[in-house]
C-alpha cells in the first residue's frame, strides 16, 4: 500500500498555506547544474559578509543557543554592545561555517539542489565581533569519487574586511549529485 | 535584571584538573520542522522542510542541514570550554546520517587527550551525535587549549 504523504504531515496548515508551499517549491524547480558540473578546481570566490546583530540571534534561535554572549540586540532594549569575555557580543563559533556554502559556487546561478554537505574540519583562530563585516574566500581544491559517490573539497578562509585578522580556517566537503 | 539564561562559565566546565576519559554533558534538541526550514538555515532547499519534496527525492522526511548538528555541539564545547573554544581551536565534523524531522538529538563528548601546552593542556575531546534510538548522525573531535 503506498501512503499519500501530504505537505501538512508535520505541520499545521490550511488549504491555503498548502497551495502557497506546493507554488513555493515549484519555483525553485529551476533548470541547473549539479554541483559537480558547477565548480571548477582551482576557482577561487570570495564575498563579504556584514554580521549585524539581527543575523546572530537569527541563527541562534533556529539552533536554540540561547547564551547571552552572541546578543547584540535584545527585545525591548534593541541594540546593546554585549557582553562576552572578550568585551561586547560575539558571533556564535560556527556561525560563518554555515555561510560558506555561499560562497563555494557561483550564487547568481540556481543552487544544485540534492547537494549535501558531509565533513569540515574548521580551526577557529580569533572570536568574531557581533557587527564585524568578514571576508569568506573559497578555492576549490579537489574533486574526488569515493565509494561511487562524487565530492567537491573547498579551502575556505575569513578574515575581517577592516583589520585584516584571519578569524577561520575550514576544509570541507560537499557530495554531489 | 538579568535574563534567566543559562551561561557558560566564562573559561568553561574544563579545567588543567579535567582528567582523560571526563565525560561532558551534552545537549538535547529536536529537529523542529519550522526552525528546519527557517530562511537562515534551510529554506533554500525543500529537502530540510518539505515532506513531499524529500519524499520524491527518496528520503523518509525532511533532513536538517548538517551544520544544526556542528552548531549543537559546538554550543556542548561552549559550555565546557568558555572562552578558550573560540581561540585556536579546531573542530572536526562527519556527518554520518540524516537527522530527519522529528528527531531528537542528543550530543556527546568525552576527553580523550591532554598534552602539555605552555602553562596548561591542550584538551582532545570526541564528539558524536546520535537520536533517541542510538543512531549516530554526527562524528568527530575537538582540540582545545586549556590553561596556555
Amino acid at each position: 500500500m503506498t501512503t499519500e504523504i501530504r505537505t501538512d504531515s508535520l505541520r499545521p496548515m490550511t488549504n491555503l498555506q498548502i497551495q502557497q508551499t506546493r507554488e513555493f517549491v515549484t519555483s525553485l524547480d529551476e533548470v541547473c547544474q549539479t554541483y559537480w558540473d558547477m565548480v571548477n578546481v582551482g576557482e577561487v570566490l570570495s564575498r563579504e559578509l556584514h554580521i549585524t546583530p539581527e543575523l546572530v540571534i537569527l541563527y541562534a534561535d533556529a539552533v536554540e543557543d540561547y547564551n547571552p554572549w552572541y546578543e547584540g540586540w535584545r527585545m525591548n532594549t534593541w541594540y546593546i554592545p554585549g557582553e562576552s569575555p572578550f568585551g561586547g557580543a560575539i558571533v556564535p563559533p560556527l556561525l560563518v561555517s554555515h555561510f560558506v556554502l555561499s560562497v563555494q559556487f557561483d550564487h547568481t546561478k540556481p543552487f544544485a539542489i540534492g547537494s549535501i554537505h558531509t565533513y569540515h574540519d574548521t580551526e577557529i583562530f580569533e572570536p568574531i565581533p557581533v557587527g564585524a563585516t568578514v571576508r569568506i574566500s573559497a578555492k576549490a581544491i579537489d574533486k574526488f569519487i569515493k565509494r561511487e559517490r562524487r565530492y567537491v573539497r573547498h579551502e575556505v578562509t575569513v578574515e575581517d574586511v577592516g583589520s585584516g585578522v584571519l578569524y577561520m580556517r575550514e576544509t570541507r566537503d560537499i557530495l554531489s549529485l | 535584571m538579568n535574563p534567566p539564561y543559562q551561561t557558560a562559565p566564562s573559561q568553561g566546565l574544563i579545567t588543567v584538573e579535567t582528567p582523560i576519559g571526563y565525560e561532558l554533558e551534552g545537549v538535547k534538541k529536536k529537529a523542529a520542522i519550522q526552525l528546519m526550514g527557517s530562511r537562515l538555515w534551510g529554506r533554500f532547499n525543500p529537502n530540510h522542510w518539505d515532506p513531499v519534496y524529500a519524499h520524491q527525492t527518496g528520503l523518509a522526511a525532511p533532513i536538517q542541514t548538517g551544520e544544526m548538528s556542528s552548531a549543537y555541539i559546538s554550543e556542548m564545547c561552549v559550555n565546557y570550554f568558555g572562552a578558550n573554544f573560540f581561540k585556536n581551536a579546531r573542530f572536526v565534523c562527519k556527518y554520518v546520517a540524516s537527522t530527519l524531522a522529528n528527531e531528537v538529538i542528543t550530543t556527546y563528548g568525552v576527553v580523550k587527550e591532554k598534552t602539555p601546552k605552555g602553562s596548561g593542556f591542550r584538551f582532545k575531546v570526541e564528539f558524536w551525535a546520535s537520536n533517541d534510538e542510538g543512531q549516530t548522525k554526527t562524528i568527530g573531535w575537538t582540540e582545545v587549549d586549556v590553561g596556555v
